[in-house]
């Protein structure tokens, strides 16, 4: 597949709200060529079609046959859960706990609110079965499972007329055996339905997590595999019969059919796209430690890259709040999943967010955002209500005449007067002031992200670079570096669509797991090997099915250890070298001891160390595209100069406020083209906003490397 | 209502770093703990005071802290010398009659220095699962409060960030679970550090003058907001009374009483008219009547307020010393949360006529703990677990009472059944919710829970609940949810305990909780007839209670209401 020369060409297609932006990457000269078409909520695999033909109208040279792969990113399973459209679905577990979805973690989502809801539960009570059976904590049959009991439920499943059905028993993760005599069960009456057991899905402790993981697999699945199925068949329609894949929550890819049988594996589709982006980035350019920052419309996404490879996480909810200081504790809304996915720190800070004075005369940004949808004040589409972006552009950070390039015109005079009224005249501000305050204060909840993904998982922004993008990124990101002390920023190329090239520098990664909970100091370590090859063996089949990925699949170990009692773990990477042996177990415990420290500021080395999961990632490799470099080269950056015009900068010039300053295209930006601060950096899709004490250095590849004067 | 002379933007910047600096504290705490209670059920709290001891901002993961936490550190504080902590210097203490509550609550407290200067104080609150006493969990039925476990005045725990062995194999030696208990220690070690460290960045970034003086606006800000909030509230005085089952040792029921005054000085809550206090653990502390009514203000709030000095200068108790809502040493205190708890449904049954949208009909409104320990055979170990279970929540003007959900000041989560079964000698065997418990509403009140623990070794195990005698009180017609029942099954043979007793288990016993629903708001035969057949479909509700609670005749066989069927039983009604 890979080798043949004439299958060169990838294509990427990431689904958004607003748009669906279609990338095309010549993998041997690294040309890029980019669509963006509205997309079609309704339908949305013709708004994926669109992008993909209009890609080959506007590279003509490119054929169908040319195709090598296509990678998708798309946010069809959240949506299903997010809107309450997931297929009905049958829940079956242990005599006793048929309630485990509707009891949840028993907590409210909010702690003062007396009109509080719970998230309805994704199956209704009436499909929730119990049948006899029980293991106990080590996997022991104390109750063996009943046969004619089980028939019975299958009867009733079968006349509830369900198109999924989900499996969790408790202690399953010690043993499968009762689930998998149940799913065949089900499977025997049900040739059609699908069926995901808990042991299959993941198979850790805790059953509520474990549930609420494989109702959702089950739940959208149907959906899923609906979708995918339409999209494989248009692609046909367009003579594209390469392989189809489909981008994980947790930054890897996997082919359309492991997609449809396991979607929660890909809820969080969409952005983790912008943390591999951000990520390929970044070890292309020998910064394999990089902050992503990608800030849209209504939100704004931060996720920390270590040597190359995004931050996961497992403690993740489908639907809940997602925003700083939650992490933690995000527990009563929305559905857990106890999947891998990147780990980012979501807050509600956009161009569209809204500012407002509160009752206690205090300048508040957010929650509420005005969306694209009357939009900002400026836009003149109805809103009425001023946000950020109307405060970049009172403030001058962008040019009412050259918005989208020029497609559409900005209103001051309208964005002026909101920030006045709403904002400067009861706080006793000028307009400037208090724009300046809008954008101010909504940095200050962006730095939190940042820190919230940096120092709070015990990194130091300092050792990091900020890569930032998404529509509003680059107007913010030197503020933010200034502010949470990271010295240098990186523009990609095309910030406006960067996150969809990150479809195309990834490679196929599958999951697997298995839960130990054994003391180190009791383990027999035969066990680990035998545990790690087992999944091994199961990865090695799984990495069969995924074409584009060339040559022999690698292996990724790691360990969830905790100190013994505790209960949330730290996710420890395996000890170099392929056996595992008391050696190997006293490095790996080390490694934990510091992992802790770093975390908790302490270590407990008398107390035992507890292994709780083992995970071995399966990863294909799929050959990187080339960058292509710029053609013009000068250090001069005059030629890409367009023009000055005052730009409000308080916070570094002293208190004068407004600074006469420098705008630039970037599309005429030679390679080597240096420029210092206070600037202004233009393009069709997005505005980089320099700030003083800052130079910018444009790369060999048109991305825009910023550092803070020394 | 400007804010003169501050800059709006700095302030906001600075407020927002002191939030996030107690919620990095409160993510310290729970991923480092090592006990169920604190790692899993978030039964902790974390809070930054000033150098004068003012509150200024606080991770709460329990509301019943925001009154009790927020008077025991300063007086802690003050009783031991703010002049004599230096930096590194922690103090630890748990004392009911310093300012605390029950015994398990034990907080740290540790000066902020910044540059040799005291800035401040970093504590945080830790719900220990054992502090010694006469049961596994230190919960139970007892006579003094020196039964119910160590007590602790403010000492110096931590001294010049070392620990002090002396006092810590000291502490532990009273205590059984002393690994877990152990690492919750360090953990709020690790929770106040953290705390220091952020605020000593937040300092060396805007000075310390203007540190201070932000700290003032942002508690003047707060005051501002609160007094607008409290503008909004109807004026006027409101009252209710109501009953605990019992006390532990007689079946006298304990009345409590509640008197509301709303006026521009704030509200002012009055619990003259409660018992006397008990020899029986029921009574609570000055400091948990008063967390019970600082939630019940913040509740019919705007949900946005933030909580500091400026919030409790509007709350106002006034409690009788010598009642079991201000007992006097030494009288026990480990039930008292069902006096601080059962005072929040009042409060709000009090205001119901006044604010019938903004409130709840009665909800579980018990602490309804689990407790037990003894030697877990496959450690040898002294184990102890302790839990709190769910309820029925209340019914609203406009909607139903959420099923099996932790209320008011409680909001602690449940333990999972396999995370349990791992760690301790225990077969959780039943884990559902209990159809037909809930109060008969137009908006019903929501299902209680049942959760049955089997025994497989010997074991003590202690209720310390409330609820048997009487369920929750609907609202404006609304009905009672179920009253509990606490069960020892014993081959088979169902007997029923009290609601606050310790029982020894032999191999094989269960014992078996089946929670309160909750109350039901407006008149049950008012209730939507397609509500009432999704409840039925669901098997929430039984056909029967359908047509005799609420006047509604099911179809089973075409899952349908049968509406004249339903006209007629509603006739009259």
């Amino acid at each position: 597949m890979t080798d043949s020369s004439d299958a060169r060409f990838r294509i990427g297609v990431d689904i958004g709200g607003t748009f669906t932006d279609g990338t095309l990457v010549d993998s041997i000269s690294g040309q890029v060529t980019t669509s963006k078409v509205l997309s079609t909520p309704a339908d949305p695999a013709s708004g994926f079609i669109s992008a993909v033909e209009k890609l080959l109208d506007l590279d003509a040279s490119v054929s169908p046959d040319d195709i090598e792969h296509v990678v998708h990113a798309t946010t069809v399973a959240t949506n299903a859960i997010i809107e309450g459209k997931t297929a009905k679905t049958a829940f079956v577990t242990t005599e006793g706990f048929r309630d485990m979805l509707e009891i949840a973690r028993q907590i409210r989502p909010s702690l003062y609110d007396l009109q509080f809801e719970k998230p309805a539960p994704l199956v209704p009570r009436q499909l929730c079965f119990e049948v006899p059976e029980r293991l106990d904590a080590k996997g022991e049959v104390v109750t063996a499972l009943d046969e004619t009991a089980l028939a019975k439920v299958v009867e009733r499943i079968v006349e509830s007329e369900v198109e999924a059905v989900a499996v969790c028993l408790l202690h399953s993760y010690r043993n499968p055996d009762h689930e998998q005599r149940i799913g065949k069960a089900i499977a025997a009456r049900l040739p059609n339905v699908i069926i995901s057991l808990s042991s299959d899905v993941v198979p850790e402790f805790r059953e509520y997590l474990r549930a609420s993981t494989t109702v959702i697999n089950s739940a959208v699945a149907p959906i899923v595999s609906t979708y995918l199925a339409s999209i494989t068949e248009k692609l046909h329609a367009a003579n594209i019969t390469s392989e189809l894949l489909v981008m994980q929550s947790s930054g890897g890819v996997y082919p359309a059919a492991a997609a449809s049988d396991n979607p929660v594996f890909m809820v969080e589709s969409g952005p983790a796209a912008g943390a591999v982006a951000a990520a390929s980035l970044g070890t292309a350019l020998g910064q394999p430690n990089v902050i992503s920052f990608d800030m849209g419309g209504t939100t704004a996404k931060a996720s920390l890259i270590r040597n190359g490879q995004p931050s996961i996480t497992k403690d993740y909810s489908v639907g809940g709040a997602a925003q700083a200081g939650t992490g933690a504790f995000g527990g009563a809304s929305g559905y857990p999943i106890r999947t891998p996915v990147v780990d980012l720190v979501e807050i509600g800070a956009g161009g569209g967010s809204i500012a407002w004075v509160d009752t206690g005369g205090a300048l508040r940004v957010g929650p509420h955002s005005a969306g694209a949808d009357p939009g900002p004040v400026c836009y003149g589409l109805g809103g009425k209500e001023p946000t950020i972006t109307d405060a970049n552009l009172v403030l001058g950070r962008l040019d009412p005449a050259y918005f989208a390039g020029g497609e559409m015109s900005l209103d001051l005079e309208v964005a002026r007067e909101a920030i006045r009224v709403n904002c400067a005249e009861p706080l006793g501000l000028s307009t400037e002031e208090a724009a300046h305050g809008i954008v101010e204060i909504a940095n200050t909840a962006m730095v939190n992200a940042l820190r919230l993904v940096s120092v709070q998982r015990g990194h130091d922004p300092r050792d990091f670079m900020l890569v930032a993008f998404g529509g509003a990124g680059p107007a913010h990101a030197v503020r933010l570096a200034e502010q949470a002390g990271i010295p240098r920023v990186l523009i990609p190329l095309g910030p406006g669509t960067a996150s969809a090239l990150g479809l195309l520098v990834t490679d196929v990664r599958m999951e697997g797991s298995a839960t130990l909970i054994v003391r180190s100091d009791e383990i027999d370590v035969s066990l680990i090997s035998s545990e790690f090859a087992r999944l091994e063996k199961a990865g090695r089949d799984a990495h069969r099915i995924a074409a584009s990925a060339s040559g022999e699949p690698e292996f990724e170990r790691a360990v969830e250890m905790r100190y013994w009692g505790q209960s949330f773990e730290l996710s420890v990477p395996s000890p170099v070298g392929s056996v595992i042996d008391q050696a190997w177990l006293d490095e790996l415990t080390e490694s934990f001891h510091g992992a802790h420290e770093t975390a908790y500021g302490f270590r407990a080395t008398d107390e035992p160390v507890e292994l709780v999961n083992l995970r071995l990632t399966t990863v294909g490799k799929i050959s990187r595209p080339q960058m292509r470099k710029l053609d013009n080269v000068d250090s001069d950056a005059t030629v890409a100069l367009k023009g000055n015009r005052p730009v409000y900068f308080a916070e570094s010039s002293g208190g004068k406020g407004i600074i006469q300053s420098p705008v630039f295209d970037r599309s005429k930006l030679p390679a080597g083209a240096i420029l210092n601060g206070p600037a202004i950096i233009e393009e069709p899709d997005c505005t980089t906003v320099i700030h003083p004490k800052w130079n910018v250095t444009v790369d060999d590849f048109g991305n825009l490397g910023i550092e803070q004067n020394r | 209502m400007t804010i003169a002379a501050v800059d709006p933007i700095k302030f906001e910047v600075i407020r927002n770093a002191l939030t996030q600096a107690a919620e990095e504290m409160a993510i310290a705490l729970r991923r480092s703990a090592y006990s169920t209670n604190v790692k899993t059920r978030q039964d902790f709290s974390c809070a930054f005071f000033d150098k004068d001891l003012r509150s200024v901002s606080q991770a709460f993961t329990q509301p019943v802290h925001l009154g009790s936490f927020v008077r025991h550190v300063p007086i802690a504080v003050n009783r031991y010398g703010p002049e004599n902590l230096g930096p590194g210097d922690m103090i630890l203490s748990n004392d009911p009659y310093g300012g605390g509550v029950h015994l398990n609550d034990i907080s740290l407290i540790g000066p902020v220095y910044w540059q040799a200067q005291l800035v401040g104080y970093t504590a945080c609150l830790a719900h220990h699962v054992d502090v010694g006493g006469g049961a596994p969990a230190s919960i139970g039925a007892f006579r003094e409060v020196f039964q119910e476990g160590i007590i602790i005045p403010p000492i110096k725990f931590v001294i010049e960030d070392e620990l002090d062995d002396d006092l810590f194999r000291l502490v532990l030696s009273q205590i059984r679970s002393k690994r877990e208990t152990a690492g919750d220690f360090r953990a709020q070690i690790a929770s106040n550090r953290t705390g220091a460290l952020r605020i000593n960045e937040i300092i060396d970034r805007y000075g310390l003058d203007e540190f201070d003086r932000y700290i003032n606006e942002i508690i003047e800000y707060t005051d501002r907001r609160t007094r607008a909030e409290v503008a909004k509230l109807p004026r006027g005085v409101f009252s209710a009374k109501g009953f605990i089952d019992n006390d532990g040792f007689t079946d006298e029921v304990v009345k409590l009483e509640v008197k509301i005054t709303i006026d521009d000085e704030g509200v002012r809550f009055d619990t003259t008219g409660s018992d006397p206090q008990r020899r029986a653990p029921v009574n609570s502390t000055f400091a948990q009547t008063y967390s019970a009514c600082a939630y019940a203000l913040r509740a019919l709030m705007d949900r946005d307020l933030p909580v500091n000095d400026g919030f409790y200068r509007y709350v106002h108790v006034e409690a009788p010393e010598g009642s079991v809502t201000n007992c006097v040493h030494p009288a026990p205190v480990v039930g008292g949360w069902e006096t601080h708890v059962r005072l929040n449904d009042l409060i709000f049954e009090a205001l119901a006529p006044a604010m019938p949208d903004a409130i709840c009909a009665g909800t579980k409104a018990m602490q309804c703990h689990s407790g037990f320990g003894g030697e877990n055979p496959e450690t040898g170990e002294y184990y102890c677990f302790l839990e709190t279970l769910a309820g029925g929540y209340g019914g609203r003007s406009a909607s139903d009472g959420p099923d099996a959900v932790q209320t008011h000041g409680q909001n602690t989560e449940n333990a999972p059944v396999e995370e349990t079964e791992s760690n301790y000698p225990v077969r959780i065997t039943r884990y559902e919710l209990v159809p037909d418990s809930e109060g008969p509403g137009e908006f019903r009140g929501g299902l209680g829970l049942r959760r049955d623990y089997m025994f497989p070794e010997e074991a003590t195990f202690t209720i310390l609940a409330d609820r048997d005698k009487a369920g929750p009180r609907g609202l404006f017609d609304g009905e009672r949810g179920s009253k509990s029942v606490y069960a020892l099954i014993k081959n088979n043979e169902e007997e029923h305990l009290s609601s606050k007793t310790t029982v020894q288990l032999q191999p094989g016993d269960v014992i078996s909780y089946r929670t309160s629903g909750g109350g039901g708001y407006g008149p049950p035969f008012k209730r939507d007839p397609e509500a009432v057949l999704t409840d039925v479909l669901q098997g929430k509700i039984s056909q029967k209670r359908a047509r005799e609670r609420y006047g509604v005749e099911i179809d089973l066989d075409d899952q349908s209401v049968n509406d004249s069927a339903t006209q007629e039983l509603r006739i009259g009604k």
